[in-house]
């Protein structure tokens, strides 16, 4: 189970206080045995990509390393650090999307190879049910911001104020996306004729 | 399931239905570990990365919290430099009112009536005094009086 907020805070603080003694390597290692799964997950939530995501997370962590001792403190540890790493994926997208402009051939076969990657792997692992496959595409079908909502609610252990602070935005805004996105998904699996729980349990056993 | 969940989360009403959602959610939404070889690849990032760009960022937090720390200094002095003026006024006028009675009754029997008005005359004179130097000092002009 993730720390609840507080405790989180009061986990960085040991961070900042090396951080404010002038200790920056040591700061930097325990920023990294803390953070660096959590910015995996978030650029892999944001872009969609494990290459891409694996990318994003190794420049957001050499920036944190680059920007470390110029932590000022006037935000938590955590905030700055997913702040920093937002703006990587943010990046990494819109050069995505500059590309595809200027190549939209070479993007849909990439796209396609990705997919089938993707595909060949689901296949090898051997353990996805129809159930689990349907919900993985309508998860994938979710608008943006709903799917990065419940992806991340479930990756943290399902931790309201962890995505709040993941995405920049108030817990509210993520209960209702959360909310938003349950219904949406529920929706769909009725209109497939999903709509039994005890598929979905079956599926989830 | 975390205490800081959605108050209006169908899954705190006990419906079979969203909780049956929720644990094939928790199924399939499993968190992606880290790849292989992601710390090893991260390490050679970060030791390709230019040495001083780490120890320039440090140097430069240094030099924003000497500079925080000169700013309090300097707003303590002016605090006490403040203080200090304003103590050396009441002590002057206190000073100025007790050579006055000191000296008024010295006066009297010197200059009889006109005590008052010499006694005018030296207090405006001691302030020009005062004020004359002041201002030779704050306009760095060499003081005559030095000189004798």
């Amino acid at each position: 189970m993730q720390p609840a907020p507080a405790d989180a805070s009061a986990q960085d603080r040991d961070i900042v206080a090396l951080l404010q003694s002038g200790a920056l390597e040591a700061a930097f290692q325990r920023t990294l045995a803390r953070y660096q799964d959590k910015v995996y997950r978030l650029c892999c939530t944001l872009l969609r990509d494990p290459t891409a995501a694996e990318d994003a997370a190794q420049e957001s962590l050499v920036r944190i390393w680059k920007a470390i001792g110029s932590f000022d403190g006037r935000a938590s540890l955590s905030t700055w650090i997913y702040a920093i790493t937002r703006n990587r994926c943010l990046t990494a997208i819109a050069r995505r999307r500059e590309l595809a402009s200027m190549s939209d051939a070479v993007i849909e076969a990439e796209a396609e190879i990705s997919a089938a990657s993707h595909r060949a792997d689901s296949a090898d692992s051997g353990t996805d049910d129809d159930a689990s496959d349907t919900l993985r595409e309508l998860i994938g079908l979710l608008p943006e911001r709903y799917r990065r909502t419940l992806m991340l609610f479930y990756y943290e252990d399902r931790s309201v104020s962890e995505v709040a602070g993941m995405l920049g935005m108030p817990e509210g805004t993520v209960k209702t996306n959360l909310y938003r996105a349950r219904a949406a998904l529920t929706e769909q699996l009725r209109r497939r004729g999903l709509d039994d729980p005890r598929h979905w349990l079956e599926s989830a056993g | 399931m975390n205490s800081d969940g959605p108050s209006d989360d169908p899954m705190a009403s006990g419906d079979p239905r969203a909780q049956a959602l929720d644990a094939a959610l928790a199924r399939v939404l499993v968190p992606p570990a880290l790849p292989p070889g992601f710390s090893a690849r991260l390490v050679a990032a970060l030791a390709r990365e230019p040495i001083d760009a780490a120890s320039r960022a440090a140097s430069r937090a240094r030099a924003q919290r000497d500079q925080r720390q000169w700013m309090a200094e300097l707003d303590a002095d002016y605090l006490r430099l403040r203080r200090r003026t304003l103590g050396t006024l009441i002590g002057g006028a206190f000073a100025a009112g007790a050579a006055v009675a000191v000296a008024l009754p010295w006066l009297q029997a010197l200059f009889g009536p006109r005590a008052m008005f010499v006694l005018a005359c030296a207090g405006a004179l001691i302030g020009l005094g005062i004020g004359t130097a002041s201002w030779i000092g704050r306009l760095r002009l060499s003081n005559p009086l030095e000189r004798l």
